[in-house]
């Protein structure tokens, strides 16, 4: 589990995250990219003494600036569902797309030039997949 | 014949790579973008709420900005900050007229509309 995909799939709950001046920013999450940049909806910013309260509509915060966050404790269980249906989502897709004309017509090229079609045919989807 | 169909396969075969990448963003519903994920244009010539690492904070109209997040903003009001402790904001304000900010320097983005000042919203729940 890739602390960035943990975090992708906490997308719309509410999150918890404290930057490292000390204040925190509890919020729905909208969304991150691969920086932890994120944007959150509906957010109370407190100070960092604990003391002032700023309600936002948004945010934008910087990936580079958070010292931690806090999820919600079933996100981990769903996390992992979510792979496993985007992985079973994949080889559909994948399966599907053998099965179309393009590539049909690239593996006969393929297994015709090199009469050890098989493995070939192997490597070229392995290179498809990624 | 032979080589003008090989010719056609290798460009239908990049055609499809570039469909699957394009599809692959789309669809991809884990993993952490690469694309900007903030739409500043839904900001511009309205006020904004910028905060500075460091912790300088300034308020002031969206004039512009670009991929890096550097922003032009307009009729600019720093907060000013309790020279004896840099967390405490004063009521002190001090103005600017057109100022870019740069982007790798800032910490928070937020639209001044609909922000305000609240009770503690935890104060039961910490009970």
């Amino acid at each position: 589990m890739l602390p960035l995909y943990l975090l992708t799939s906490a997308k719309n709950q509410p999150i918890l995250v404290e930057l490292k001046n000390g204040e925190t920013l509890n919020g729905e999450l909208v969304n991150c990219d691969s920086w932890m940049n994120l944007t959150l909806n509906n957010v109370v910013q407190v100070s960092e003494n604990g003391t002032n309260f700023l309600k936002l509509p948004e945010c934008y915060v910087r990936g580079n600036h958070i010292k931690y966050m806090r999820l919600p404790e079933e996100l981990m269980d769903y996390a992992k569902e979510q792979t496993l249906l985007n992985l079973e989502q994949r080889n559909r897709n994948q399966k599907r797309r053998t099965g179309g004309n393009f590539n049909n017509n690239r593996r006969n090229y393929n297994n015709q030039g090199n009469r050890n079609g098989g493995h070939n045919y192997r490597r070229n989807n392995n290179n498809n997949n990624k | 014949m032979d080589h003008n169909s090989n010719g056609g396969g290798s460009h239908q075969s990049g055609h499809t790579n570039n469909q699957r990448r394009r599809h692959n963003q789309s669809q991809k519903p884990d993993g952490p973008k690469r694309e900007a994920i903030l739409d500043l244009n839904k900001y511009t010539e309205k006020k904004i709420r910028v905060k500075f690492i460091g912790g300088r904070q300034i308020i002031g109209e969206l004039k512009g900005f670009d991929q890096l997040m550097n922003l032009v903003l307009k009729n600019v009001e720093e907060t000013l900050r309790d020279p004896e402790d840099d967390h405490v904001l004063t009521k002190e304000k001090r103005n600017y007229d057109l100022v870019v900010v740069r982007g790798p320097s800032l910490l928070t983005i937020s639209p001044l509309d609909g922000s305000g000042e609240i009770e503690n919203p935890f104060a039961q729940s910490t009970e």
